[in-house]
This record gives C-alpha cells, structure tokens and sequence, in this order.
C-alpha cells in the first residue's frame, strides 16, 4: 500500500489501522476450524491484490501539497457582500439607482437600487482582511485563510449551481468532485470510506451531488446523517459479537473454499474483503464518532455541547476525527433544500446561519492547526453563489440570486493564509481580477492533491471526462 | 469580466464604473445586425476576403461567412463570440503577435476599424451570412463515415465452415471456435447441469432455481434438456421481469420526474408494465421500438384493443429526467436533449446530445441533425409530470381514441348540466321560501344586516364600509320599504363591496337577465374619482356590464369604451335597471329618478363575456381616475323575470309560509347531496391516462448556437439523420416521429438491428461484442466479433425480431453453456474473456440479490402491485425546497420497486441499480463494505434469514437433510460432507452459545437463520457461475 506523502501527518493512525486489520484477519483465520490454511492463503493474495484495488491509497500526477480535503458546503447562496466582500462604495451609494440587464433569470433593463450590507466590517489578523460580523470567530483564524472574492458560475438556479459547484456540470449527471479525488487517489484507510459526506438533509439536487455517476461506485460519497444513528446498519444485530463473528468465520470458510476453484476472480476476493473492511468499520467507524474521549477544551474549541450528536460542531469535530483516519475527502453540508441561506425575504435569516457554522468553523481550522494537520489538510468554504447587491425597492430585507460575482475561500493544504485574492467592482456585481470560475475552484484543489485536472480522466461513452470539463485553470497566485 | 460587462451599468452613479461598462451596452443602440452591415462587413470585404474568401482560403480560414469562420482555419476558432481578447482574428489584427499579424506587409487596419472588429466580437460576432445548406450537407466526414464498419449495411454472413471443429453444436459457436482458433485459445469444459440451471434462471427470470426444478432438469435424459429448460424459463412471467428491467435501464425508467421537486409520476409505472408484457409476449423488436416513439399515431389506425398499450408504451420519450417548473416551453430544450441523446444511444448507440451544441466532433452527426430530430419533439405534446409552479400534472394522452374521449365528455358535460339544472331548481325554490330571499338572492335589501356595523354575511366587503339607517333608499319597487342601507366610503381603487349570488344566472335562449340598485352620491364626498359597478362572472373573471358614477356623472360601459349617460346630483337618490340580451350580447337600461329617468338602449356587454353573471362588485375602479366619491347603495336585485318600473309598488314584505323551515331543511340536504355528487363526477377521471406523448402542432427547429435556447440560427427541417439517408418529413404527415420510427426500424438501417443484438448477448454474457453498447461510433469499441454480430443480426431480422428465438440461438450454443473454471494458459492470454474462452462469472445484480431472497425466504409477493401509494394528487406542493422522497416497502420482485430519481433508493443506489438520471448501457458492479454492512445488519437480510430458517427447519428429515434443502435452496449447489458437517456444527455451536446467553426466543429458528445468514451473503450465493 503506497502512502508516500502522507506518512508525516498520520503515521500512527495509519498504523494502527493496518495492525487493526491484520489482526483482525488472524482473528478469521484463527477462528476457521479446517479453513484456516485456505483463509491465511486468501490473505496473502489479498494483500497482493491490494494494487487492484480501486481504494488503495496511490500517488497523483505530481508532489501533492495537500493530502485530503475537507469542503463546507453553505446551501442557498451565501452573500458575499455581507460577509468577505467588503465594499465600501455600496455602503456609500447605498440607495442610489443602477440599471441592471438582468433580474431574477430574465434579460432586460431593470432600475434597481444598491443596498448596504446591514452587517459592519472588520479588519481581522496581521492580514487585516476585512471580514464582516457574521463570521467574527472565522475572522480570528482569517491569517490561514485565503478570500476569493471573485467567484462566479454558470448558474443562479440553485440545483444547477449546486451540481455545478459539486461535480463541474449545472445539467449533466456528472461525478462529484470528492469521487473524482478518490478515484485519483484512493484512500489509506481501508476500513473506512475514503469519501464520506456529513450532512443533516440533502441540499438542492440530492444525493446527485455526492455521486460517483460512471465512475466505479466505491468512489461514491457515504452519506452520514447527524443523529443517534449516523451509520445505518453499521451496529451487529446478532444478540452479540461473538455469535457475529462465528458466522463470518463460517461465512468466510465457505468463500474461502468457494474462492479455491476461482481464485482468479478478484471480484471474489474483494468481496469477501468488503466483510473484513465492514466488520472493521463495525469497530471503528462508531469509534470515529465518538466524541465522548474529546476533552472539554476541544469541545468549546467547536462550540459543542458535550453529547450533543447533530449541529455543525459535531460535523466538524467528526471530520476532523475521520480526517486523522486518513478519510480521503469529507465535505459538510450545513442545511439542506429549505431554512438555508436563501434569504430572499430577509438578510436577517443570515445571523442564524452563520451562527451555527462560525465557530465550529473557527474550530476546526484551530484544531486542525494545533495538530499540525491544516498543513496538508485543504479545507474549502463555497456556497451555490452570492446575492444582488440591489432590489427592487430601496429598502428590500432581501437579496436575490447572483452568480456574477461571490466569495468563497480555501485554507491550509499549501494555500497561502491572510491572502485575498479576486476583488469585484466596487458593488460587488462584476468580477474586476482574479476571477474564479468554479472549474478553476476545482482545477486548484485538484492540483493541491497532486493531481492534474486535465490528466485525471475517465473514459465514458465514447470520451474521456473531467471534473473540469474543458475548462478550469489552477489559481497558481494562491499556492505557498 | 467581458464576458459580463455587457449586463451591468450604472445610471445615477458617475466615474465609478470602467469605460466597457459604459460602452457595451451604450453600443447596442445600434442593431446587431446594423452594426454587422455598416462596419464590419466593408471591412472584412476589403480587408480579408481576398485571401480569406471562396478563391483563397490562406491557413484553411474563410471569412464570407459565419458558418466559415465558425469552423475556424488552421489554428483553431477564430472568433470567440463576447471574447475580443481570446479571440485569434483580434489578436492578429492588433498585431500584439510577431508571428500573427493580419492583414499582412504593414497594412495594419487604424485604431477605429481595429476597435469596430473588437466591438463586434464584444457583442456576440452577429453575422447574418450564411452557408448554403447544399455546401454544409458535403461534409467530408459523413463520406469518410461510410466506411466505418457500424455504419455499412449489415453484411450477408456464412457461419465459418471448419472440417475440423468437433467443438460448435451452432452456428454461433462456430464463430465463436474460428476466433478462438485463431488466437491460440482453447474452450475450457462445459458447466455442469446444476451450474447451468442456476445460470439459466437467473439470466432468464433474475430468480433461482428451487430444489424441485433442479431436479427436473437433472433428470431429463433427454439430448435437448437444456432447451427445454430454456423455453420453459421464457414461458414464464418472471421472464420480462427480469428482461424489461433491462430495458427500463437503457429507457431510464423512474417513478418521479427529476426536476427539482422531483414530482411523481402515477402513470410511469403502466409504461413499466408495458415493457415487462412486450417481452413476455415476445413483441418483435422493430414494432416494439416503432410503439415507443410513435405509439400514439400507430394506435390511431390501429385495433381498438391495442390503442392503450401503444399510447402507453410512448412513455419512453416521456420518461427521461425532466428540468422544467412548469409545463412548456420552460426548459424543455433540455427535456428534449434527453430525449433525442435517448433514442440515439438506446437505439442506435450514437451520442446524439454531443450535437447540441456543435457538429459532433467525431462521428457524422451534425448539429442540423439533432435539431432535425428537435423538431420532431417540439412537435409533440408533452405530459407535464408537475413542478414548482405547475404543482398538477397536464397533458398527459388518454388511453382511449378521440372519439371515445369526447363522447365520454360529452355524457359527462351533460351529466353536469342535468345535476346543474336539477341543483338550480332546489335553490330556486328554496329562495322562494326564504323570507330574506328577494330579488334573486338574499339580503339585497341589507334588512338581515346589523346598524352601525360594517357589513356581513353573505355581504363581502374591504375598505371603509358601514350599514346605516342614513342609505335607505326611498324607491320601494324592487324591497319592501326597509330601514337599511350601506355606506362606502372613498377607500382604496379595489375597496369596496362584493355579492356573490348563489343563483347565479347563465345565458339560456330567449332568456333575459334583470339587475337593479339604488345608488346617490354622499352629498358631502369631496373626491373626484368614480365608483363602478361590475355585473358578470366571479370576481372580474369575465366582463357582462359595467356602470360607472362620479357625484355628477353617470356611465356605462359599451363594448370596450366608456360612455356617459346622463348628469347626477350629488347626494340624490337614482334607481338603476338594467335588462342583458345574452344571445345579442347586449343590454339596455333606465338610471335616474322618479321624475326624471334616462333610457339607454343596445349596448354591447363585454366583448369576451362567457354568458354567466354570479357576482356584483362595487369598488373605485370607475370611468374617472381618482379616489371614488363616497356612496350609498341599497336594493340589488338580478334574476330572469323583469323587475318592476320605478315609481311601480310598494312591494310587500313576504309572509313566511308556516313550513318554510322544514322544507328549507329538506332543500338544503338535496342540494348537499347533488352538489357532493357533482363533485364526485367534476372530479372523477373520465378516461385512464399514460405519462406520455401525443401529437402537437408540427413545427420546425432552429439550431441554438452552442446549445444556448435563445441563440438562433438556421431553421432545420424535420428529417432522418444524414447517416441514415436524410429522408425529409413529408408535408401534412405531422410530427414525424412515426417516420422516425420507421426510418430507425427498417432492415437497411445499420445501426438498430446491431445495437439491440449486442445488448443481448451482453446481458447473456456480462460484456456485448461491442464492448461500449451505446456507443457504435468512432469513440466506440470495435466488436470482437464482427461477423457473428452480423450474423446474429441478420438472424434477428429474419426471424421477425423476436427477442425470444434471439435468447434460444444464444443460450443453445455451447458458447453459453461453458464452465467459468479458470484456466492459466487462457488467463494470461486472455485474461478478461473477451473470446469466449469460457463463461464469465458475474456478481446478482440489486434486484437479483433481492428477489432471491425474498424468494429463498418464502415471502417473495409474485403478484404485479397496484401503483405505488403516492399522497394524493390534490395534495401536491413540492418544491426544490421541500421536493418529494418516499420509500415504499413491499415484497414485490425489485422491479416493481418505487425509483427516485434525485433521491436514490437507498437499496438499489448501494448495490449499483441503474441511475435513472440517464440511459445506462451497463451498470458498474461495485464491492463496498456499505454494502457488506447492508448483508451483515440490516433489518432486510436478517427478517428474510428468518423466514429461510423456518422453511429450513420444516424440512422433513434429519439435520442433514435440513442442511442440503438450504445449501441447495440458496447456491443452487449440495456441499460435500465435509461442509454439511461443518455447517450442522456451526448450527449446533451457535444454539448453544446464544443458549447460554439468552434462552428467550426460538432458539431452533435463530440457530438456522445464522446459517441462512451465511448462505445468503456468502459468495455462492451472490454470484452465477
């Protein structure tokens, strides 16, 4: 198994994973009678396998930066001139008229008036970055982050934008970005998915966003729910252990018998691995979700109350938890399909929103820091896209959708921290410089991994696809 | 930021903005292509076209035209529309590039014409010259194409005659044997029986085989066993369950619609059941594939017993994933996308939706092409599943024809109007009784209303409003003399005063309809503005009369323009009757006092009044803008009879009849009753209906440059594909789909038989000859076996299209019939089988594992399920935000299982079922430890486990006995003894441990469902060799 690159942040956990597996192999052979022998030689031919195995943890194109992801996903359409794109003219010129070419998806000439963001702005950090009070806590770890605020998209339909910011592609069935990353890399524990997705309720598209579409369908997003049973089926239902493993060792003595006549199958030999990889996530996935061993100091770092198993703090704590078991790619979802952040009636709904992920936000990057995994862990902030710096009337509580211009940022994983990079004009309607389009979004994480988005291929009815499509340029000006 | 500059500029802001943020749009005062015609076209005349034209083509690039400069020249496109800066023709002209510098020898163009090109490739590159289509159709390509072998008219093959094969027992074998000789390979030995009808019943019906079948089969000492077997599996039902699931993965078969809210289909499941029966009754293929894109013009001439089906089976177009809100055209560029990229891979394994937005770049279909077939489908009619803002399902095509239908509308309007009549008899005779009813409806004398209150039931009103002594009117013809009447104030334009009548009235020959009101300006009121009065069906819905007041001024409405009647006095009195003619559509009046009374005659009602007056309205919406005059209002009447002439009367007060109340009572109960049945009949759906097409208003397409809906250019008319002969839609012949479907279907087609041929010997075999199914182009695999595949497909037609004889020629051969025992000289030299070498083993499929257990465990429901229990369609709100998901549990075989589209099955999305956001060629097996822990802990495995166990255990005889039932029930296989004692063992071992753990429950049946656990996930179990 091939770990290069990695070994420096996770090593002891790596390990551990690996004795946690061959022990329990032993444990299978030791426990099958007459089968033992079969089963040891199973074993070795597993191991030997290993590099066909589509998971197996692999290199990338070139020395990686970053070696996991971890993407925050805001459904709604964050705005961004209330929260990272500060502008002063719009504060100035709030009220006054523009003509806009475009309102709420239809071309024509529209008079329609700047509104001010009604949240104030500061400078946080030796940066000074200007971030607004939405996201005072992420203002304090603003030194590790780097701001896009010339973000834009295709779309400012919401499952459109959604797919478009997940998988490259607002209309087509496509893989999502942590599928194509599993599939460039694969992963280095093998007892647990190498991409999962932490998320209360699906965002706009389903469970589309998280798809592997054509490529192999191991490299799917597991989708984790918040709640007393985030893994479904994931608890033994036999009265106990023992009585389990009796009938995996039977179970495993007739495949091992049945694999003796076909040992050049490897589908059969994966099989019968996905048995021992589930029995292990048996064992370590409720571990991994177990927040009960994390100290008090961890906790408040996340704002998490202590038993608490839903809440954006509890999505970032576990992620960090599965991140240091070599998870390949996480991303958390903060709300699903409805109460997100589409605050067309009232910017007022943005408070509650970005109370809930600020300080488990904040936390996390201090955490991950504290245990020097931010160095190699990139963790992404977007949203579908921004809202209208103007409305209708003077005085609108809301914002429409708008695609033209929005922020996002990117932090550790070989970003450079305190950055702001992509300004807009002076409203916050156009990008100006440094635009980001999403493929560029997608071709820089990509190239932090080590990958190289217009190499990393699949060939599908009748051509090669990408993330990327045609497009995606790397936001080298970004990159320590 | 180009690319958007031109959507965006301010107006009262100055010196803020960049000068593209003025220029842009600035510009577009001028026309597009104005603009084209005055700068551009000069230019590129004098400038370019000498070396860039028809004579000279310098760096393979024309400029004279747009097509031409479309394709590009040597270095790629040449004009990126919105794009001055990436474009080549700017850059050259610019001269930034030493190596690129047009026009050439110093000829540099000035600053102004430089900036004129720029502008023009700013605002999009408009350029109204076109290619003549006679110089497009002679696309290289579309020749070269010919000679690519999937496009070649099938080839007349003799199977290979070779003295020396002992091997083949059938023509395909002997295929098969000649490229098995030729690369060195050798067949390795034939499958055993049991393996074989294991393999056989699963391939054939997705279920395994019981213990009795087994031996059925094994003892036939027959030489034709195996046939036998296999006709007998294609007898069953079970057969097209397990087929048109196959199908349904290429048809992109779900139960929802796929937009946002992903709404439900009720219908989609008849199209499912549809496909399931073709295949049963083996429905030869061409018609087969004919119904599904044009059944609905087939049934028009076809029996009356076969019109549902063929509407039905329709639903392949209409069942792909849907974008849309609401019904056309929202969207449905992109619903029309998925239906044509369907047919063409499904069909014909041709990418056609790489067309969309360009020529494909490597196989010969144009843009033309697919906007060709576009056509086709916005010539059609669409069911419309529902969506955000069309929350109800239209459009969708009764199963029955035309005639049929209408006639059933017509008993049904006429059903209607008999309850209608008989409910309007009741109410009549009820108002009769009621001492509150006069004049046609109650209380249009305000006498019911309190004093100094605003104004209630049955009274609607907004605004300011109040019933006063101070409004009664002094006239007394219409209500008895009366001490109330209301008072409006001057309120708001759409404040004011509604009366709903119950009885409402509704043109009826030789019948007149009769209004009157008493009405006077407050003498006070100092405001300017009228007030109207509205007569006609519910609220401004349709227009009869309207009259319009000011305090000084009285007007009526005639036709569509105001006229004045006469002059008022403010705060006197008037009495107003109207008489409507709704046959003439016009009415005539008298306004005024006692003394002194105007007559107006001949007026035009509305012009699109539908006949029916139920309501009245006294708002501020009158001849004269401004806010309405304050007034009082008293004694409404409206009814067929006419009213008496002022000045006419005193009416009585009506005496009440001393069993009014009861006979009320009476009234009321018939008229609960015959409206509640009214409703039922309203509501109750007159015909079934399919989620399907029908025939629309023919129509062509033009191409939407870049696959952009308000980009476009030429229109295309409706025809075949060039590929496939280019054959134009006659004129009159309506959609053509139905020669679409000719076209596809006829023998000379290369593709269609091709295409379905390989996808059965891809699912008797795991891997089609052609490797990429739904791909026969140039991107596509080459077959490993061409010949056979013409073969078999000359065989296919020959035989009428039958899938059946298609199965019986492919599993009869011995090529079928191999072990999948491994061999080590084959395997390095043909380690994935692609020549047959043996059989390759393959992992169930979702449904395959399920159905097998549910049947293994005795609780499979064989039956074909009434459609899924989605809520009711009155109920329907979904939106992206709160979209629908439900799973619906049943033991019903897989197929039948409810498919969501945006939010997948959690069961078939874990193992791999097709993904129905688009048609799957193949599905991608995967081994995943979810999946492991699904077999290991799910409620599922282990509630069926149980039920094995209690068929295992009440198995007569020994435990052994017991043992083999369940290895053989579950693998198809009797272990040897040494694994029968190892697993009564194990039986015997769990017993007792979870006896010493817990000695509640059956220990018998917990002990057997362990080992029905085992069997069921273990790996004999969930693959066929």
């Amino acid at each position: 198994m091939s770990i290069s690159g990695e070994t420096k942040v996770i090593p002891e956990i790596v390990k551990s994973t690996m004795n946690t597996s061959q022990t329990r192999r032993e444990f299978l052979s030791s426990a099958s009678g007459g089968f033992g022998a079969i089963a040891l030689a199973g074993l070795c031919s597993g191991l030997q396998a290993a590099s066909d195995n589509p998971l197996a943890a692999r290199n990338g194109h070139h020395k990686a930066k970053a070696d996991r992801v971890i993407f925050l996903y805001s459904t709604g359409g964050t705005s961004h001139i209330d929260t990272f794109n500060h502008r002063p003219q719009l504060i100035a010129d709030h009220g006054k008229s523009i003509t806009a070419s475009r309102w709420l998806n239809k071309s024509g000439e529209y008079t329609r008036f700047l509104i001010k963001p009604r949240f104030a702005f500061k400078q946080y950090g030796q940066s000074g970055t200007w971030v607004s009070d939405l996201f005072p806590h992420v203002g304090s770890v603003i030194d590790d982050i780097c701001v896009l605020n010339a973000m834009h998209c295709e779309s400012d339909g919401h499952d459109k934008a959604t797919l478009a910011a997940h998988t490259g592609s607002a209309q087509f069935a496509r893989p999502s970005a942590g599928s194509w990353v599993s599939y460039g890399l694969g992963t280095v524990n093998q007892n647990l998915p190498s991409f999962m997705v932490l998320a209360p309720a699906a965002p706009y598209a389903g469970a589309q966003t998280w798809s592997s579409d054509f490529l192999p369908a191991c490299h799917q997003g597991t989708h984790v729910m918040p709640g007393t049973d985030p893994l479904p089926n994931i608890q033994p239902r036999t009265r106990n252990t023992d009585l389990q493993q009796m009938e995996l060792a039977l179970q495993s003595r007739l495949n091992q018998s049945h694999l003796a006549q076909r040992s050049a199958d490897q589908s059969l030999d994966a099989r019968i691995r996905s048995f021992e990889t589930a029995f292990g996530m048996q064992r370590e996935a409720p571990e991994a979700f177990d927040l009960s061993k994390e100290t008090e100091e961890t906790l408040r770092l996340y704002g998490l109350e202590r038993g608490a198993t839903s809440g954006f703090g509890w999505q970032c704590l576990v992620a960090r938890r599965l991140a240091e078991r070599g998870v390949r790619f996480l991303e958390l979802i903060d709300v699903g399909s409805s109460g997100n952040w589409d605050s067309h009636g009232d910017m007022g709904d943005h408070v509650r929103l970005a109370n809930a992920i600020d300080k488990p936000i904040a936390g996390l990057l201090t955490d991950l820091k504290q245990r020097g995994m931010l160095e190699r862990t990139l963790v992404v902030w977007t949203t579908e896209f921004g809202r209208t710096p103007f409305h209708e009337q003077v005085n609108h509580a809301g914002r429409e959708h708008h695609n033209l211009c929005f922020s996002s940022w990117m932090a550790g994983g070989g970003v450079k921290g305190g950055l702001v990079y992509g300004q807009s004009d002076e409203f916050g309607i156009l990008t100006s410089e440094g635009a980001v389009h999403t493929h560029d979004l997608h071709a820089t994480m990509l190239h932090l991994l080590g990958l190289d988005h217009e190499r990393l291929t699949f060939r599908h009815a009748g051509r090669d696809f990408r993330l990327t499509d045609v497009h995606g340029r790397v936001v080298g000006e970004i990159i320590s | 930021m180009n690319a958007y500059a031109k959507l965006w500029w301010p107006c009262a802001i100055s010196c803020v903005m960049t000068w593209l943020l003025f220029n842009g749009p600035l510009c577009h005062a001028q026309s597009d292509e104005d603009f084209f015609e005055t700068r551009v076209r000069p230019l590129l005349v004098k400038h370019c076209q000498e070396c860039h034209g028809a004579k000279k083509q310098e760096g393979g690039l024309r400029l004279d035209s747009r097509d031409a400069w479309m394709r590009g020249g040597d270095r790629g496109e040449v004009v990126i529309a919105g794009e001055p800066d990436k474009s080549l023709l700017i850059q050259a002209v610019r001269h930034d590039d030493p190596d690129l510098q047009m026009p050439p020898n110093a000829e540099k163009l000035t600053a102004a014409e430089i900036g004129d090109l720029e502008a023009w490739v700013q605002r999009g590159a408009s350029d109204p010259r076109r290619e003549s289509t006679q110089e497009t159709s002679k696309r290289l390509s579309l020749d070269q194409s010919k000679s690519f072998w999937s496009f070649q008219p099938l080839q007349a093959v003799v199977p290979p005659q070779d003295a020396e094969d002992r091997w083949s027992r059938n023509s395909v074998d002997a295929f098969v044997h000649a490229q098995l000789k030729k690369q060195g390979l050798s067949p390795v030995a034939d499958a055993d029986r049991r393996t074989l009808i294991r393999r056989a019943t699963f391939d054939l019906t997705g279920l395994p085989p019981t213990p009795e079948e087994i031996e059925e089969f094994l003892s036939d000492e027959s030489a034709d066993a195996f046939k036998t077997l296999v006709d007998r599996l294609l007898d069953r039902s079970t057969y097209g369950e397990r087929w048109g699931r196959h199908w349904l993965d290429v048809a992109r078969y779900a139960d929802t619609a796929g937009d946002g809210a992903d709404y439900p289909v009720r219908e989609a499941g008849k199209y499912r059941n549809w496909v399931i029966n073709a295949f049963n009754r083996d429905q030869p293929y061409d018609e087969f594939v004919r119904e599904q894109l044009a059944g609905d013009i087939l049934a028009l001439n076809g029996p009356p017993e076969s019109y549902a089906d063929r509407v039905t089976a329709t639903g392949f177009l209409a069942i792909g994933k849907r974008y849309g809100y609401k019904a056309a055209p929202d969207y449905q560029y992109l619903d029309f996308g998925d239906a044509i990229d369907s047919v063409g891979r499904s069909l014909l394994g041709l990418s056609l939706g790489c067309a969309r937005c360009h020529d494909h770049k490597y196989d010969p279909i144009s843009a033309a092409d697919y906007y060709a077939l576009y056509g086709m489908m916005e010539s059609t009619q669409w069911a419309f599943p529902g969506g955000e803002e069309q929350k109800h399902p239209s459009h969708f095509p009764p199963l029955v024809p035309p005639d049929e239908v209408a006639r059933r509308e017509k008993a049904k309007a006429e059903q209607l109007d008999q309850l209608d009549n008989e409910i309007v008899v009741r109410k009549r005779q009820r108002s009769e009784l009621d001492p509150d009813s006069l004049a046609g409806g109650v209380d249009l004398g305000f006498e019911a209303q309190q004093s100094d209150k605003p104004i209630g039931k049955p009274w609607f009103s907004a605004g300011p409003i109040e019933v006063t002594s101070e409004a009664q009117s002094p006239f007394t013809h219409i209500h008895p003399q009366g001490k109330l009447g209301v008072r409006l104030g001057s309120g708001q334009p759409n404040e004011g005063l509604r009366y709903v009548f119950e009885n409402g009235l509704r043109a009826t020959p030789d019948r007149q309809m009769h209004f009157t009101i008493d009405f006077r300006s407050a003498e006070e009121s100092k405001e300017q503005g009228a007030f109207r009065f509205y007569l006609g069906r519910g609220v401004v819905e349709s227009l009869a009369v309207e009259c319009s007041a000011t305090a000084t001024e009285f007007a009526i409405r005639n036709g569509s323009g105001w006229e004045v009647i006469r002059q008022l006095k403010p705060g006197t009195w008037y009495t107003l009757r109207l008489t409507i003619d709704p046959t003439a559509k016009t009415y005539s009046g008298i306004v005024g006092t006692l003394e002194d009374l105007t007559v107006f005659q001949e007026k035009q009602t509305g012009p699109n009044w539908d006949g029916v007056v139920d309501c009245f309205i006294c708002d501020g919406i009158g001849h004269v803008a401004g806010a309405a005059c304050a007034r009082d209002l008293d004694n409404l009447g409206l009814r067929e009879t006419a009213f008496g002439v002022p000045g006419s009367g005193p009416i009585v007060p009506r005496t009440v009849e001393p069993d009014a109340e009861q006979r009320m009572a009476v009234l009321d109960a018939e008229i609960k009753a015959l409206t509640e049945r009214r409703q039922t009949i309203a509501t109750t759906p007159l015909y079934p209906v399919a989620y399907g097409v029908a025939e629309g208003s023919p129509t062509n397409s033009r191409v939407q440059l870049r696959g952009e809906p308000d980009r476009l250019s030429d229109e295309i008319p409706r025809r075949n594909l060039e590929l496939l002969g280019g054959e134009l839609v006659p004129t009159g012949s309506g959609s053509g789909r139905l020669e679409l479907a000719r076209w596809i279907t006829r023998p000379t087609n290369p593709l269609t038989a091709r295409v379905f041929v390989n996808r059965v010997w891809q699912w008797h075999f795991g891997k089609g000859l052609v490797a990429s199914p739904s791909d026969f182009g140039s991107r596509g695999e080459l077959p490993t076996h061409p010949e056979l595949l013409d073969w078999l497909a000359g065989e296919f037609i020959a035989s009428g299209w039958s899938v059946k004889s298609l199965h019986r020629l492919i599993m009869n051969s011995r090529t079928y019939q191999l072990a999948s025992v491994d061999n080590d000289v084959n395997l390095v030299a043909d380690p994935g089988n692609r020549w047959h070498w043996r059989y390759s083993r393959r992992a169930l499929d979702a449904e395959s594992i399920r159905d097998a257990m549910l049947a293994v465990s005795g609780r499979l429901d064989r039956n074909v399920p009434e459609s899924h229990p989605f809520p009711a369609v009155d109920t329907w709100g979904f939106t992206i935000h709160n979209p629908f998901y439900a799973v619906y549990d049943s033991n019903h075989r897989s197929v039948y299982l409810m498919v969501q589209r945006n939010r997948r099955h959690p069961y078939l999305a874990l193992f791999d079922a097709a993904d129905p956001n688009q048609s799957i060629a193949s599905r991608q097996p995967t081994t995943t430890p979810t999946q492991a822990l699904f077999l290991m802990n799910s409620p599922f495995v282990h509630e069926l486990s149980e039920g094995f166990a209690r068929r295992v255990s009440a198995v007569p005889g020994d435990e052994q006995a017991k043992t083999r039932w369940a290895f053989e029930t579950a693998h198809g296989q009797i272990p040897d003894d040494g694994v029968v004692r190892d697993a009564i063992a194990f039986v015997s071992a769990y017993r007792e441990k979870l006896a010493s753990k817990d000695s509640t429950g059956e220990l018998e049946i917990a002990a057997w469902a362990a080992l029905a656990r085992v069997l069921l996930t273990s790996n004999a179990f969930l693959y066929v060799d």
